[in-house]
């Protein structure tokens, strides 16, 4: 049974519910049913990493994927086409082989995640504190974080001039 | 069995949901939407193993908090190519960006 300082009920409903939204995202024929179903989705996972003593993170999941990630894709849903229709128009015919593909994968990492020895040292929570992780932030790793944020500026300045309008050519 | 596996299990079913999503679905930003359930599967399992291991002090929580902000680069070039080519050929549909088989 999964320990810690909860219940562990409480995990398997948690695990229902990110599973089942996940579900609901790829069997979902409305696009914005799938997205509403992907933020309950996001929401869920912000608890786990609460669970996992991780309130940093939980806060940033909330912030940036169920506050911005959500939102551009919901405005990119509006900008574009609304289809209507039967399964074969939402559905590749793949899926005849990719559905035992997937079902495949999951068995075998789940096999090999449960019978390694990686859970061998027990349940005690070892996530750093807010504190430790800012100071593991800005000192061991100050340079990958200032290289993240030149990324989010070139991919600011990116968006902008892939999603700009042509101008007329005079 | 200790928490870590029900973690990681959780990690490896999100994980395997997502890339489901990318091989069958045909709208380009469901699987953008895909993309980032698979995301989400992967930092739940560095967040687990961070927790339940340790080791290098927890670095496992950080790499996830970079990811999660290259996710949201990603996203915003991803949506931005959608947009620009749904100016150009009026469609989100994975079968019919069919231009460079020429």
């Amino acid at each position: 049974m999964p320990g810690g300082d909860f219940h562990p009920w409480l995990f398997f409903f948690l695990a229902a519910w990110i599973l089942v939204c996940a579900l609901g995202v790829v069997a979902f024929k409305k696009i914005m049913y799938s997205a509403a179903s992907m933020v309950a989705c996001f929401l869920g996972v912000a608890f786990a990493y609460a669970l996992l003593s991780a309130p940093l993170v939980a806060i940033v999941q909330i912030l940036v994927y169920v506050g911005a990630i959500s939102i551009v894709i919901i405005f990119a849903i509006m900008l574009t086409e609304v289809q209507d229709g039967g399964y074969e128009l939402f559905f590749d015919r793949q899926a005849v082989f990719a559905a035992p593909l997937a079902v495949a994968a999951a068995v075998v990492l789940t096999v090999v995640v449960v019978t390694s020895d990686i859970g061998a040292l027990g349940d005690k929570a070892l996530n750093p504190s807010i504190k430790g992780l800012s100071l593991l932030l800005f000192n061991g790793y100050v340079f990958p974080f200032e290289l993240v944020s030149l990324v989010l500026v070139a991919a600011m300045i990116g968006a902008i001039v892939l999603a700009r309008k042509e101008e007329e050519k005079a | 069995m200790s928490s870590l596996y029900w973690w990681l299990t959780l990690a490896v079913l999100l994980f395997c949901i997502g890339a489901f999503g990318v091989l069958v679905r045909r709208n380009v930003i469901v699987i953008i939407m895909c993309l980032e359930l698979m995301l989400n599967a992967v930092n739940i399992a560095l967040v687990a193993i961070s927790n339940f291991r340790g080791g290098a002090l927890g670095a496992g929580t950080l790499f996830s908090l970079f990811i999660i902000t290259l996710a949201a680069a990603e996203v915003t070039v991803g949506l931005a190519i959608v947009i620009a080519n749904y100016r150009n050929r009026r469609t989100v549909q994975t079968d019919q960006y069919n231009e460079l088989k020429g």
